[in-house]
């Protein structure tokens, strides 16, 4: 019970850091027409999330940082729902186009970082066995 | 302010997308779709589209205190990308292609429809 209570304790505060770090990426690119902003947070979210599955899997890491980073920041920092905001808004405005390259951005970008981070630091640690 | 209305809808969008987790993980089996996040996603999405839709938050929202509390902070950290991905990923290493189509497109689909139509459902209302 006291563990649970500790995992949802680094959520909280992962969930805010992250937040508010996406609100900062936010803030000065709030203007731009093509939705930026989702894709970077997305990106490098997913590359650092795909980075600490691979270090987990090396690294026996105890649950509340795997909670607090993993589960409370990155998945705080990125988001599905603006996503689907974007999307909706720029296919509503007809940019077919802009649409299609949004999501193929946003998807093929944010799981071949996922694999890229998981991948490499995978091979580093193949090539580093101590 | 502003930082102070993110970071509390935020750590709740957290929390209770972890709890949710948890909570479905244990009502399933282990292989799969990864359900809990695919749930939770359209969840977020069609509660963000209600929003929005019920709630105009103007044409200056990041100045707006409601838009910052739920949109960005609660339905944005409620939400996830990143887990997507890594869950994405996986299901390419388990050479279950046909579960990472089914996972990835209604993931993506599902939340941009989920978000639409509740939008154009509650204007109409409205």
């Amino acid at each position: 019970m006291k563990t649970y209570f500790i995992n949802v304790i680094a959520v909280a505060i992962g969930g805010a850091l992250g937040a508010i770090l996406r609100f900062s990426v936010d803030l000065p690119l709030y203007d731009t027409y093509f939705p930026i902003n989702t894709i970077i947070v997305n990106l490098i979210g997913s590359l650092i999330l795909g980075t600490l599955t691979a270090i987990y899997i090396i690294k026996d890491t105890r649950e509340w940082i795997k909670a607090g980073l993993g589960v409370g920041f990155c998945g705080g920092f990125t988001t599905m729902s603006a996503l689907a905001n974007d999307a909706f808004v720029l296919i509503e405005n007809g940019d077919i186009l802009l649409f299609t390259l949004y999501l193929f951005i946003s998807f093929i970008g944010g799981i071949g970082l996922a694999v890229l981070g998981y991948v490499s630091l995978m091979k580093w640690k193949a090539g580093d066995p101590s | 302010m502003s930082i102070t209305l993110v970071a509390i809808g935020g750590a709740i969008g957290a929390v209770l997308r972890y709890l949710l987790g948890l909570f479905i993980m244990s009502n399933r089996k282990k292989e799969g779709l990864p359900t809990a996040m695919l749930i939770v996603n359209l969840v977020g999405s069609l509660g963000l589209g209600l929003f929005i839709g019920v709630y105009n938050p103007g044409s200056e929202p990041l100045q707006n205190p409601l838009y910052l509390l739920f949109s960005i902070g609660f339905f944005g950290a409620f939400t996830t990308f990143s887990t997507f991905s890594v869950e994405a990923m996986q299901l390419i290493q388990k050479r279950q292609l046909k579960l990472f189509w089914t996972y990835v497109l209604m993931s993506v689909l599902g939340s941009i429809i989920l978000f639409g139509l509740s939008v154009a459902v509650t204007v109409q209302l409205a």
